[in-house]
């Protein structure tokens, strides 16, 4: 029987995963959970590489051992993408949740976020963070244009979080050119701690 | 219980035969039928499970809807109830009061009454209902009859049992659930009612086997093969979110074990899609298999109706029975 940190054997769902974000939110280094069936091995190693850990799982003859390795260069949030409980955003909160600009014209909305993207690029503020949620995960893959400016964005050192469950509905996960990947528990993080948010 | 094992044990136990009796055991039947008189059967069918929200009378509601969504799938009309209640001791019994209210209002919302029940102490609460139905033997719809060229519309989104799932985790609350619990709690009658005015060959309510689950049982009741749409059937708000934080329930491996004969030809991006596709669902739609040349008009009616959230979701085709193709979407 291998050793584990986190025994979950003989627990049923969710149980595994809250063990296993348990142990990411009080900042665990490498750790390893054993779980007993597939259903929590499937679960836990999809919660945990959603959180942005790495994730190698091998079978035990007590059931499935998963070695999480938190991601790297955050030692105090440990989970990186899951930084329950860090307050990280200090600047503007920037919050896109489409793809365009207002209810209207499809035409017109596109060519206001086009062109808001563009002054947010040319302008020098407290920005820090920006979020794409929904169709505007469009605008950090599929169009070139507001991708291109998002990149100088991107230069100044904003963070920009995009929504993976967004990417993977659309289908556009590989497709993604600027930003990096979040979830939900660091997006909400985010907008609660933003000192100002701004949601287009 | 896991449909597999359900199947064996019920297959050990002699089948019942009686010239009255229209329903199958072994077909996967919705609900008991069986035939009183010219034109006439009684449709029978039971369910019970423990609280899967927060809120008692909401639970009672939503308890009642699954109990009856039998019945109308099968295009009857509900008449009588009798409630089961398992409740611990030490639970304050105003719980059960509104559990029970929540199950009385949605009995009377369904034109039917609660004739009596019966509880016994247990560790663990759990609810349900009996219920009687009327149809007419003619007019019943059922799980088998589907046919090749016919086109799958399910009525409700997918994704109760990760949601379910993703409360008792405390990583959702029963407000941000709210799509799922409206759902739920919404009885199946105006969208049978609506179907019933289209030729549906076959239809069965989406419960504990999960979408493909159900599709399987259709498939096979029917000896049609079926092909499903991953990325056009309906989910519910975070669904997907949730599937993404491992919060899938364990009846969804046994749902994914049971339906043996699919052919995954979907795309990686696909996978927590397939995830949904097997979760087990509580007071889910209705899947109908629907005469293609009806199929645009019934989706309408539906959509502009009682299931804004209705959709296509596949096809059916030739043989050979219970075999189901996983395709991307509907153009491949």
């Amino acid at each position: 029987m291998a050793d584990a940190d986190i025994d979950c054997r003989g627990l049923k769902c969710p149980e595994p995963v809250l063990k296993t974000r348990k142990a990411l939110a009080e900042g665990a280094g490498n750790f390893t959970v054993l779980v007993d069936n597939e259903t929590a091995r499937d679960n836990v190693s999809r919660f945990a590489r959603t959180s942005g850990c790495r994730v190698e799982v091998s079978d035990t003859d007590g059931g499935f051992l998963i070695a999480i390795t938190p991601a790297a260069g955050n030692a105090e949030c440990s989970g990186d993408e899951v930084p329950i409980g860090c307050d990280s955003v200090t600047g503007t909160v920037i919050f896109i949740s489409s793809d365009e600009i207002g209810t209207g014209e499809h035409e017109l909305g596109a060519t206001l976020m086009k062109s808001f993207i563009y002054a947010a690029a040319e302008a020098d503020d407290s920005l820090s963070t920006m979020i794409f949620m929904n169709s505007g995960v469009r605008l950090v893959t599929e169009k070139d244009e507001t991708v291109a400016n998002l990149s100088r964005i991107a230069d100044r050192g904003v963070d920009i979080l995009v929504c993976g469950t967004c990417l993977d509905y659309y289908g556009l996960t590989e497709r993604l050119k600027v930003g990096r990947v979040s979830n939900m528990y660091e997006i909400q993080s985010a907008l609660i701690s933003a000192p100002k948010l701004v949601c287009i | 219980m896991g449909p597999g094992d359900l199947e064996k044990i019920l297959s050990a136990i002699p089948e019942e035969s009686a010239p009255e009796l229209l329903s199958s055991l072994r077909t996967g039947e919705d609900a008991g039928v069986y035939q009183i008189s010219k034109g006439l059967a009684i449709v029978q069918t039971v369910d019970f499970f423990p609280p899967i929200v927060d809120d008692p009378y909401t639970f009672g509601q939503i308890t009642a809807a699954n109990a009856l969504s039998d019945v109308y799938a099968m295009g009857g009309r509900p008449i009588t109830a009798l409630n089961i209640v398992a409740f611990p001791c030490g639970i304050d019994l105003q719980v059960l009061e509104k559990i029970l209210l929540g199950g009385h209002d949605k009995i009377h919302e369904a034109g039917a009454v609660i004739v009596g029940g019966h509880t016994i102490d247990d560790d663990e609460l759990k609810y349900g209902l009996a219920v009687t139905g009327l149809v007419d033997p003619a007019k019943m719809t059922t799980i088998t009859g589907a046919r090749p060229g016919d086109v799958l519309v399910l009525t409700k989104p997918i994704g109760t049992g990760i949601l379910a799932t993703a409360l008792k985790a405390g990583l959702l609350t029963e407000e941000e659930m709210g799509e799922a619990v409206a759902s739920m709690r919404a009885l199946n009658r105006e969208a049978a009612d609506t179907l019933n005015r289209y030729r549906v060959n076959a239809c069965t309510d989406v419960t504990g086997f999960g979408l493909v689950g159900h599709l399987y049982e259709m498939a096979n009741a029917g000896g049609i093969s079926a092909e499903l749409w991953a990325g056009d059937v309906p989910l519910f708000e975070r669904t997907l979110e949730m599937a993404s934080m491992g919060m899938v329930p364990e009846g969804k491996k046994r749902n994914f074990e049971y339906a043996k004969n699919v052919d995954l030809r979907t795309k990686k991006e696909d996978a927590l899609i397939l995830e949904c596709l097997y979760d087990p669902q509580t007071s889910g739609g209705l899947l109908a298999s629907v005469e293609s040349s009806d199929a645009d008009s019934a989706l309408e009616e539906l959509r502009v109706g009682p299931c804004p959230r209705a959709a296509v979701v596949g096809t059916v085709s030739e043989g050979p029975g219970g075999a189901i193709i996983i395709i991307h979407g509907r153009s491949g």
